[in-house]
């Protein structure tokens, strides 16, 4: 499957580096970008938008005994990132959400967050394979979308809370992630091997 | 009209090269004008926002643009594919910190190994005898922690390391005890890090956020917060940052006169120097070369070889991911405390000649975001959301993640030339990559990657994964960029078949001087950055005992 190949090839120099080779990384960006505040006014998505963007979050991160992509706040990651430092790809995403609910109606009939779980799932994996049946955009791979979604919605999992994103560091919490080192005042040579716990930024101990 | 004002000395880039020259220069008495693309940033400016710094880029090369293309017949795709921080202290500013000395055989590698077909192997002007005092100055100067005695494949040497290891984290343990298992050899990672407050620098907090990012505290050696501070306390040093340079002019005399530069609102400024010190990396540096055309050199200055952009080396990374049964903490430390180098000498029964290092690498385990979209990349989940992406998230605590640095064979038709296609924000024209690997890599990549998956069974891998780049069609499995670039302006005797002579001067142009990592012939299977170093300070020592003479 190509989309793997090309995931797993970026992970080659990805690996070494971090994250910067991933698929946005040539984005043209605002040189003074700003970052989003948290906050649930809406910015690029009208409420249908918005909820739709929330289902796909939902899938792509669920909830199970711990917090998701929803309790993460996701969407409104994607939305604030959408208005600014992405705001180049705003066209290429309203034009996306507008092909996966055109890929729900041909295959079930029903917008996309009409849909159950497992059907969500079966329109999500047809996007990601890139043979939606009713697809409508040529000129956008429904991969490359289905991506762009999947990247966006990690990020708003496990980005800074700042940024609009893992409200209650919730997506830290589900990784078990303390915070910043830097902002924790670094550590000890005993919290190095695990011998003495860490402080996490929301106060508990790891 | 105001006389015209001319430095003894013009450096462009104040990275590994260029900072150390700049240093050694002003130090010597040299007025010394630097220039620098991108902005002087301070410790204040430096954070652990991934986001921010890895993910979106917006901190060291947010206008960076360059061209990739596998060969001459293969489209071009236009992005960022040099990793290289446009600030004053250069590429330093966020690297690692790993500070190898090269072997003495990487410095003879063509007549070590004989010719290779499709390769262009050649021999280092100097030995590794000449460059060990130079070794030992950069390790000292940049305070670097190891334990050299612990490493019995080391390169010889004469005095031992400055600093103490720095502390292990469970994650090092646990693969030194892997590599121990195996019958190897492990040792602390020499980091250019301190592990005590060392010249006027604090100790390493472990805040976990290392490569790619800039060091709040300077516990981190880069040149600059190392040599900069130093050469600004002379008083020789005109530093100009946001400095984009364009041109060097060659005056009647055949001798360079002049760098024509951009400053960051794209006025263009001219400063005159009776010597140019180029470092701009081994992208930028054949990138103004090539860009300085003339009647005298039509094909870019001081290249009468034809050789400035080619023999492009630029590393291949064999890389490997585990979880472990318990926490590892790879989120707190340095980029690596632990090595083996065990597999070093080249070793043709293997399947392929050359080798690298072995390191633990956690940068794409330490934080969040990496661990989320970048090391997933190499996950074999079926699936890349869903149940499965929450689960590999959850397996964040426990994760060890370790890379060979491996020697690239260079190839003359891999190479750094214009793109006149694609022009950066200062309407030059973009630098092209033209790179695929020689079949040596792959040979040697794969060998590699075995071994690290049996260090991460014998460490307890619970589950592992690796980067597969040695199982993907040839074209799709080429470097297109990375950290580390050298060989586009190749060090040699014979002015036909390389750049610069042993003493990093042009052939053609003899006060033009080119110090950085373009010099290298072959690329070595370590970091660069040491050697980078060591180099410089040998050529500021030849520079200041001729100029003392009248020679240069």
């Amino acid at each position: 499957m190509s989309e793997s190949i090309s995931r797993r090839e970026l992970f080659v120099q990805g690996a070494f580096y971090g994250g910067s080779l991933w698929a946005f990384v040539n984005l043209p960006r605002p040189r003074a970008a700003r970052a989003a505040e948290q906050s649930a006014e809406r910015l690029v998505f009208d409420e249908a938008q918005w909820k739709t963007v929330e289902a796909v979050t939902a899938r792509i991160i669920p909830t199970d005994h711990e917090p998701g992509a929803v309790e993460a706040n996701c969407v409104n990651f994607i939305d604030k990132t959408l208005a600014h430092e992405d705001a180049a790809l705003k066209p290429f995403y309203l034009a996306g959400l507008a092909g996966l609910d055109a890929v729900a109606r041909k295959r079930f009939e029903k917008p996309f967050v009409e849909l159950k779980p497992a059907q969500q799932d079966e329109v999500l994996a047809a996007l990601e394979s890139g043979n939606a049946d009713g697809w409508p955009i040529p000129q956008i791979p429904s991969a490359q979308f289905f991506e762009a979604m999947r990247a966006h919605t990690v990020i708003g999992f496990l980005a800074d809370p700042k940024y609009g994103g893992n409200r209650g560091y919730a997506g830290w919490k589900v990784m078990g992630y303390p915070g910043g080192g830097h902002h924790l005042g670094g550590y000890s040579p005993g919290q190095l091997l695990g011998t003495e716990k860490i402080e996490t930024a929301w106060g508990e101990e790891v | 009209m105001a006389k015209r004002e001319e430095f003894d000395v013009c450096v462009i880039g104040t990275g590994a090269g260029g900072g150390v020259m700049i240093q050694e220069l002003t130090a010597a008495g040299f007025r010394v004008v630097a220039l620098q693309r991108g902005p002087y940033l301070k410790p204040a400016d430096f954070d652990d926002d991934e986001l921010r710094t890895i993910i979106r880029d917006q901190v060291f090369s947010a206008d960076q643009v360059e061209t990739y293309r596998y060969d001459e017949n293969s489209p071009t795709e236009t992005g960022r594919f040099n990793y290289m921080a446009n600030c004053v202290g250069g590429t330093m500013t966020h690297w690692a910190a790993w500070s190898w000395r090269f072997r003495p055989d990487d410095f003879r590698v063509l007549s070590a190994e004989g010719p290779v077909a499709g390769a262009s192997l050649a021999d280092w002007p100097i030995s590794y005898e000449e460059m060990e005092p130079f070794y030992e100055r950069a390790e000292w100067d940049f305070g670097v922690s190891g334990d050299a005695a612990a490493n019995p494949f080391g390169a010889p040497r004469k005095k031992a390391y400055p600093n103490p290891p720095h502390p292990p984290r469970r994650a090092s343990e646990l693969l030194a005890k892997g590599m121990r298992k195996l019958g190897h050899h492990p040792f602390p990672t020499p980091l250019a890090i301190n592990s005590r407050p060392y010249a006027g620098r604090p100790e390493c907090a472990y805040g976990g956020a290392c490569l790619g990012y800039g060091c709040p505290i300077h516990a981190k050696a880069t040149t600059l917060s190392v040599c900069i501070p130093k050469a600004l306390a002379t008083g020789k040093l005109d530093l100009r940052p946001n400095a984009m340079a364009r041109e060097v002019t060659l005056g009647r005399d055949g001798r360079a006169r002049s760098v024509r530069y951009l400053d960051d609102a794209g006025t263009e400024h001219e400063v005159f120097a009776r010597h140019v010190v180029v470092a701009g990396n081994a992208v930028g540096t054949p990138h103004l070369l090539l860009m300085s055309t003339s009647g005298s050199f039509p094909r870019g200055l001081a290249n009468s070889s034809g050789l400035v952009g080619r023999n492009l080396t630029l590393h291949h990374i064999a890389a490997v991911g585990f979880t472990a049964d318990g926490p590892t903490r790879s989120y707190a430390g340095a980029h690596s405390h632990v090595a083996c180098d065990d597999f070093h000498p080249s070793d043709a029964r293997r399947g392929f000649i050359r080798g690298g290092v072995i390191a633990e690498s956690n940068s794409a385990v330490n934080q969040p975001l990496s661990f989320g979209l970048v090391s997933f990349l190499g996950y074999p989940a079926k699936r890349g959301w869903g149940a499965e992406l929450k689960q590999y998230l959850r397996g964040f605590p426990r994760a060890v993640a370790l890379a060979a640095v491996l020697e690239d064979l260079p190839m003359e038709s891999n190479r750094i030339d214009l793109d006149v296609y694609v022009k950066d924000r200062y309407g030059l024209p973009a630098p092209r990559i033209t790179h695929r690997q020689h079949p040596n890599d792959f040979a040697m990549n794969r060998w590699y990657t075995r071994q690290m998956m049996d260090i991460a069974d014998a460490a307890g891998a619970q589950e592992k994964w690796d980067a597969v780049f040695y199982s993907l069609p040839e074209e799709r499995s080429a470097m297109k960029g990375f950290m580390h670039f050298h060989g586009t302006c190749r060090m040699g005797d014979d002015p036909s078949k390389s750049v610069v002579d042993r003493w990093c001067r042009s052939h053609d142009v003899k006060n033009l001087w080119v110090v950085d990592g373009s010099v290298f012939p072959t690329a070595g299977g370590y970091n660069p950055t040491l050697t980078i170093l060591a180099n410089a300070y040998r050529v500021a020592d030849h520079f200041v005992r001729e100029a003392k003479r009248q020679n240069v």
